[in-house]
């Protein structure tokens, strides 16, 4: 199962780091990524990306929340602001 | 300890701590423990003089301590229920805790030619050694991949007058962490220094020669002759001890552990870039961190090995590092991985100096600063800037995503000015000051 979510998780990583190229391609003026080739790069970048970035971000950070990993064992919650020192 | 890296002399560290009378034992496969790996391109470079200083203890310095470090010896197998060790050369070894610290490998290029000599994988100190006379015979080298260490190396190898290539599938440099925008002076000082660069360009195979010596690299782009490859390829966590243990894994291929660094295997612990740690933002695991996250987490893990009770913390990733005539650095999100993982952010950009723009040696500050909109709380930093100061404000700058600051923060906070080492205008308070304009007129 391990390696399922290994697979998933590089895939999307790449993936979506380079549609995020793409995007930033055209907001910032940066080289863009070459085009996709091959109906893997064409999936992942046509139907997995755009579908990704339709769904809400509390959606998006669920999913990742749920996959096996270190970030499910016992952390300490981030701190918190606890107003002025005096 | 399984690893003479910064995880595994940091667990080792860790349990006298705890336990000063514990017998510690380190199992190394390599010559050496105690120095600095993250120093060898500096060393190639010239910058540093020699090899030796990148040594940080000698090896009495441990028999001082009390740790026993074996070196040249692999362990090669581990049986948590019998709670033992199988080590090359003593058979199987029994022991009360257990820290696994085994690190990391670069990832497979995955292209035929693998096996050709002349492919360097900088990383052991000895093989370093080697590998600079090489480097002082070479002509033409193709470094594979823009990530961390091929950044250092480009510019090592530029700067000993070799011809260097870089070949990267990406459109930019460092594209797995940094924004375009930033790097765009990064590459422009390396063309200034001859260097040839190939982005957007993929690996297809080592070419060789009669003797099986690499003569060129055969890309999407083309032939590139070259007598020296450096493989500078994505860290992988160097986990088939673990996995054949059958300690769990999770999605980066990583060692699952706990905030005491605890695996699943009852009294075995884990370090340094075989596991994976929660980012603090979004805890999502990320694995491949630095020299100074191995050694905490060392340090965590030895301690509660020893009986002693630490906890490591989700981690909000500050980095940093000379590239070109530049060093570039930031913490947590820059524009491109927000733009991934599709969190939604406001910017607040700026460029400032390092100090007195009339005193001898000012140097640029760029500064970009992304926020949460809204709350305006502080999710990312990127910077570049002549030297001084982007690695005091990665630092900080970690520090203020961590509890939570805002760019209204940010604005309106005190700063050091003395001409020599600050300027007037902190470029942090310009940049937040600019992200707070911003997020108004949106």
């Amino acid at each position: 199962m391990a390696s399922f979510f290994g697979w998933l998780r590089s895939n999307s990583e790449h993936y979506l780091l380079v549609a995020a190229h793409q995007k930033l391609a055209r907001t910032l003026g940066s080289p863009p990524p070459r085009p996709p080739k091959g109906l893997k790069e064409l999936f992942w970048l046509r139907v997995f990306a755009p579908v990704y970035a339709l769904l809400p971000w509390p959606v998006r950070s669920r999913i990742m929340r749920a996959m096996p990993g270190s970030h499910r064992q016992t952390w300490a919650p981030p701190p918190r602001s606890r107003g002025p020192a005096v | 300890m399984i690893g003479g890296g910064a995880a595994g002399l940091g667990a080792a560290g860790g349990v006298k701590a705890a336990d000063p009378g514990a017998e510690v034992i380190v199992y190394t496969e390599f010559e050496d423990v105690a120095y600095s790996p993250c120093g060898i391109p500096y060393v190639h470079g010239g910058e540093i003089p020699d090899f030796e200083r990148l040594f940080l203890a000698g090896k009495q310095a441990y028999v001082d301590a009390g740790i026993d470090v074996r070196y040249e010896t692999a362990v090669t197998a581990i049986d948590p229920a019998a709670h033992t060790v199988t080590v090359a050369g003593e058979g199987a070894v029994r022991y009360d805790s257990l820290v696994i610290a085994t690190g990391w490998n670069y990832a497979d290029p995955g292209v035929p030619g693998g096996d050709l000599s002349g492919l360097y994988y900088v990383k052991n100190i000895r093989k370093a050694m080697e590998w600079d006379k090489v480097i002082s015979e070479t002509k033409a080298a193709v470094v594979v991949e823009a990530g961390p260490l091929g950044l250092e190396m480009v510019t090592a190898l530029a700067h000993r007058g070799v011809e260097t290539h870089l070949i990267d599938p990406n459109p930019y440099a460092l594209s797995m962490m940094a924004d375009p925008d930033i790097m765009a002076p990064v590459e422009e000082s390396w063309r200034e220094l001859g260097v040839h660069l190939h982005f957007n360009t993929t690996l297809e195979e080592f070419l060789g020669d009669a003797d099986g010596k690499v003569r060129a690299v055969r890309t999407s782009g083309g032939e590139i002759t070259a007598d020296l490859v450096v493989i500078s390829t994505h860290k992988t966590p160097e986990t088939a001890l673990a996995k054949a243990a059958g300690l769990d894994l999770g999605s980066t291929g990583a060692i699952i552990v706990d905030e005491r660094m605890k695996t699943s295997a009852p009294d075995v612990w884990a370090a340094g870039d075989v596991v994976e740690i929660p980012h603090g933002l979004t805890r999502t695991p990320l694995q491949g961190l630095t020299g100074s996250h191995a050694y905490a987490q060392g340090k965590t893990a030895g301690t509660n090995a020893g009986g002693g009770d630490r906890a490591y913390r989700a981690v909000y990733v500050p980095w940093g590092t000379p590239a070109g005539k530049w060093v570039i650095g930031g913490a947590s999100f820059g524009e491109a991985t927000a733009t991934a993982l599709g969190i939604p952010y406001v910017k607040g950009e700026a460029q400032g100096i390092s100090r007195a723009r009339y005193y001898p040696g000012v140097q640029p500050v760029k500064v970009k600063l992304l926020a949460e909109p809204g709350t305006l709380r502080l999710i990312g930093a990127q910077m570049i800037g002549g030297g001084e100061g982007i690695k005091e404000r990665a630092d900080f700058l970690a520090q203020a995503i961590r509890f939570g600051m805002t760019l209204h923060d940010l604005s309106t906070m005190e700063n050091v000015y003395s001409p020599a080492i600050g300027a007037l205008n902190e470029p942090i308070v310009v940049a937040a000051t600019n992200g707070v304009a911003a997020a108004k007129a949106k």
